[in-house]
């Protein structure tokens, strides 16, 4: 039960992310198009009409008035909250699959069982760190007046400003289940860096060298 | 650098010593925060230079336990914030979102996705036969080759990383089958890699932008210094990239020349008009980017996001090289690299709210000045500490850190915002392809099979090259400011 809730906040969780990512994309896109269609088919009815082509001139009129008739800008603010968003889940997911860069030049030349102290330390002290934040975001959301909306979508704040408190106490999730990983079956958080090719860090060198 | 990877080989850790090190490298920063929580106590008193130093020690400190960067930058803000000053900590919740509200920071997801879509999208190998085609008949011909299609495939992704896994994954198996040495195309493709970030678009010159923008510090003449804009700097950055493609070049041709190494056949003209338009859709794309930023028709955020768009429709439409199917896990790939760097770049943000608050970079400024420090001393200890920084730090980091700590200082001393943003880049550029943090050297080394110890042979010449290039960028301003200058933009 508990591994198919975890398994469903997994994929729940990398779901919401590609599509924040990818819905922030297109709406940013079809802003930049929108605009420019609009202020060239505006151009282009004045050129048509100064050089009589009546037909042209009307054709971009109508575009021009149907464009503007769309009201676009709360386009870049909802991107903006989206990318917010993605930024905070996506971090949380960045802890499970090892994402965040750290300086691991010091630890990775220490012996493996002096390892794991400072491993479990510091994965503590991630978790101390986002459980406080998500406290903290938690506080500044509870006290926010509830009335008070963001300037162009006019949605509540208390409801966008809902991913610090969610984001942070969800990475903090994620840094206690690394933990518990790691103290079970001693799987090192590894560092991926998100490339195809793993980077292994400093792994090979002093690999060869506890052998 | 060498030295310290064959010492790695040769002194096996030792227990007691590791034991040791390991129980310093927790204890010391629990202490530094009783330090702090006896003064908030009163039991000692700390000037405020001493809370300044106990800061960056903790930063410090945390650190090297190994922990995520961006987690130490906030759990040192959180402790100075709590115990040693008057300021509310329920701001800090805020300014992790109020960091990250900004149009501008989202250039960044926007130009990681673009470059997740062009490395696997067949972008890279239709640049490098068009750059083969063109000089593939002198000597080192495909390592030539390797620098233009770096370079090319630079300006049209902002990063390193995703130059060397485009370019470097057809371009290295391609050089060994033509008889050249690994230890050759291994270099030249890690070095010309980076690249990656001095060619605009450059993640990390958005990055800089970023950390520096909205500071105000005051120039030697008392005026309030501007700080770059993304525009200004990719400009700046076209110069210096053009520069050191070639001098990475001539590096190439030196040593194939010398070393007699094959050249290819010539192409014939229809040979290379076929190549170039084969690679024209990806080629199209540096015209959209910079003619776009530059001719005001775009943002850099939008340019980045109709950059993201483009790069979707050439890879799965065009080149199809990529599978619908296959789209979302690049999107979940680069939302979780954009993600980090968004994650760094919140927490720095509050990092270097706290720095100005507590008026620390000024009174570094200060104390500078107070030292009859000059220009010259100023940039070369830049320098020195941002080539060491780039031994333990992700480049990304070390932009969010020291920027805002430099960019007064040498505001102080006249140093121009966007020739500091590309000096800063170009030391980035050179702590990608050392060890052992350097980033281009393990995806050359997951790509040929290389050690690192190896690897960090093969890339001395260009390595030199680099560094000779980096005593330029640093001493003549003109190699950065003069194109931002005659497009009347600065």
């Amino acid at each position: 039960m508990w591994r198919l809730l975890n398994l469903l906040l997994d994929r729940l969780e990398e779901w919401i992310i590609a599509f924040l990512i990818g819905a922030a994309t297109i709406l940013t896109f079809i802003a930049v198009v929108h605009r420019y269609g609009a202020s060239n088919s505006a151009f282009l009815e004045r050129w048509a009409a100064m050089h009589g082509l009546v037909i042209l001139a009307q054709a971009s009129d109508r575009i021009y008035i149907s464009l503007a008739a769309i009201n676009l800008s709360w386009a870049q603010e909802l991107a903006t909250y989206m990318f917010v968003w993605m930024a905070k889940f996506g971090a949380a997911l960045g802890v499970r699959t090892g994402i965040h860069v750290g300086v691991d030049v010091l630890v990775k030349r220490l012996s493996l069982p002096a390892r794991r102290p400072v491993i479990v330390f510091a994965l503590l002290c991630g978790a101390l760190f986002t459980g406080v934040i998500g406290t903290l975001g938690g506080i500044y959301v509870h006290d926010l007046d509830p009335d008070q909306v963001s300037p162009e979508l006019e949605w509540p704040s208390w409801i966008i400003y809902l991913c610090i408190p969610l984001g942070s106490y969800l990475m903090c999730y994620r840094f206690l289940q690394v933990m518990w990983r790691f103290l079970r079956t001693g799987s090192e958080p590894h560092q991926s860096l998100g490339l195809e090719y793993e980077a292994p860090h400093a792994d090979t060198l002093v690999g060869e060298a506890a052998e | 650098m060498i030295s310290l990877s064959q010492t790695d080989k040769a002194a096996a850790p030792r227990p007691l010593a590791s034991a040791v090190t390991a129980t310093l490298i927790v204890v010391i920063p629990i202490a530094l925060a009783l330090l702090c929580f006896a003064a908030r106590l009163h039991i000692i008193e700390l000037s405020h230079a001493v809370r300044a130093e106990l800061l960056f020690a903790l930063l410090i400190a945390l650190m090297a336990t190994g922990m995520p960067i961006s987690i130490a930058l906030g759990l040192s803000v959180l402790t100075y914030l709590f115990i040693l000053s008057d300021v509310d900590p329920k701001m800090v919740g805020l300014k992790l979102f109020t960091s990250l509200d900004r149009f501008e920071i989202m250039a960044i997801p926007f130009f990681i996705l673009a470059g997740n879509f062009l490395t696997t999208g067949g972008v890279a190998r239709r640049m490098i036969d068009f750059a083969t085609s063109l000089i593939g008949h002198w000597y080192g011909g495909l390592g030539l080759a390797g620098v233009i299609a770096c370079a090319l495939f630079a300006a049209i992704s902002g990063s390193s990383v995703a130059t060397v896994v485009g370019i470097g994954s057809i371009m290295l198996p391609a050089l060994l089958q033509n008889g050249y040495p690994p230890r050759f195309g291994a270099g030249v493709i890690a070095t010309s890699g980076a690249l990656g970030i001095l060619f605009p678009p450059s993640i990390n010159l958005v990055i800089y932008a970023v950390a520096t923008s909205g500071m105000q510090p005051h120039g030697p003449d008392g005026a309030v210094v501007d700080s770059a804009s993304v525009g200004q700097l990719f400009m700046a950055g076209v110069v210096p990239g053009l520069m050191l493609a070639t001098m990475l070049g001539a590096t190439t041709w030196y040593r194939a020349w010398r070393n007699d190494y094959p050249r290819m056949q010539r192409s014939n003209w229809p040979q290379c008009w076929r190549a170039f338009r084969e690679s024209f859709w990806g080629l199209f794309l540096i015209v959209l980017v910079l003619g776009g930023i530059y001719s005001g028709l775009f943002t850099p955020t939008e340019a980045a996001a109709v950059a993201a768009v483009y790069a979707f429709v050439i890879a799965v439409f065009v080149y199809k090289g990529l599978r619908v199917r296959e789209v979302p896990a690049v999107l979940l790939k680069a939302a979780s690299m954009s993600a980090m760097i968004l994650y760094i770049i919140t927490n720095a943000a509050v990092f270097s709210w706290l720095l100005t608050s507590e008026q620390i970079p000024q009174s570094m400024a200060g104390w500078m000045t107070a030292q009859g420090f000059g220009t010259v001393v100023f940039l070369l200890v830049t320098n020195i500490v941002l080539l060491a920084a780039g031994n333990f730090m992700d480049p990304a980091a070390i932009v969010l850190i020291m920027a805002p700590i430099l960019f007064p200082m040498a505001a102080t001393l006249g140093v121009n915002a966007v020739h500091l943003g590309i000096l800063m880049v170009v030391n980035m550029e050179v702590g990608l392809c050392h060890p052992p943090v350097g980033l281009n050297l393990y995806v050359a080394s997951g790509i040929t099979g290389m050690g690192i110890a190896e690897l960090t042979v093969a890339v001395l010449p260009w390595l030199a090259t680099m560094l000779i290039f980096l005593v330029m960028v640093t001493y003549i301003p003109a190699i950065s400011l003069w194109l931002p200058h005659i497009l009347g933009m600065l």
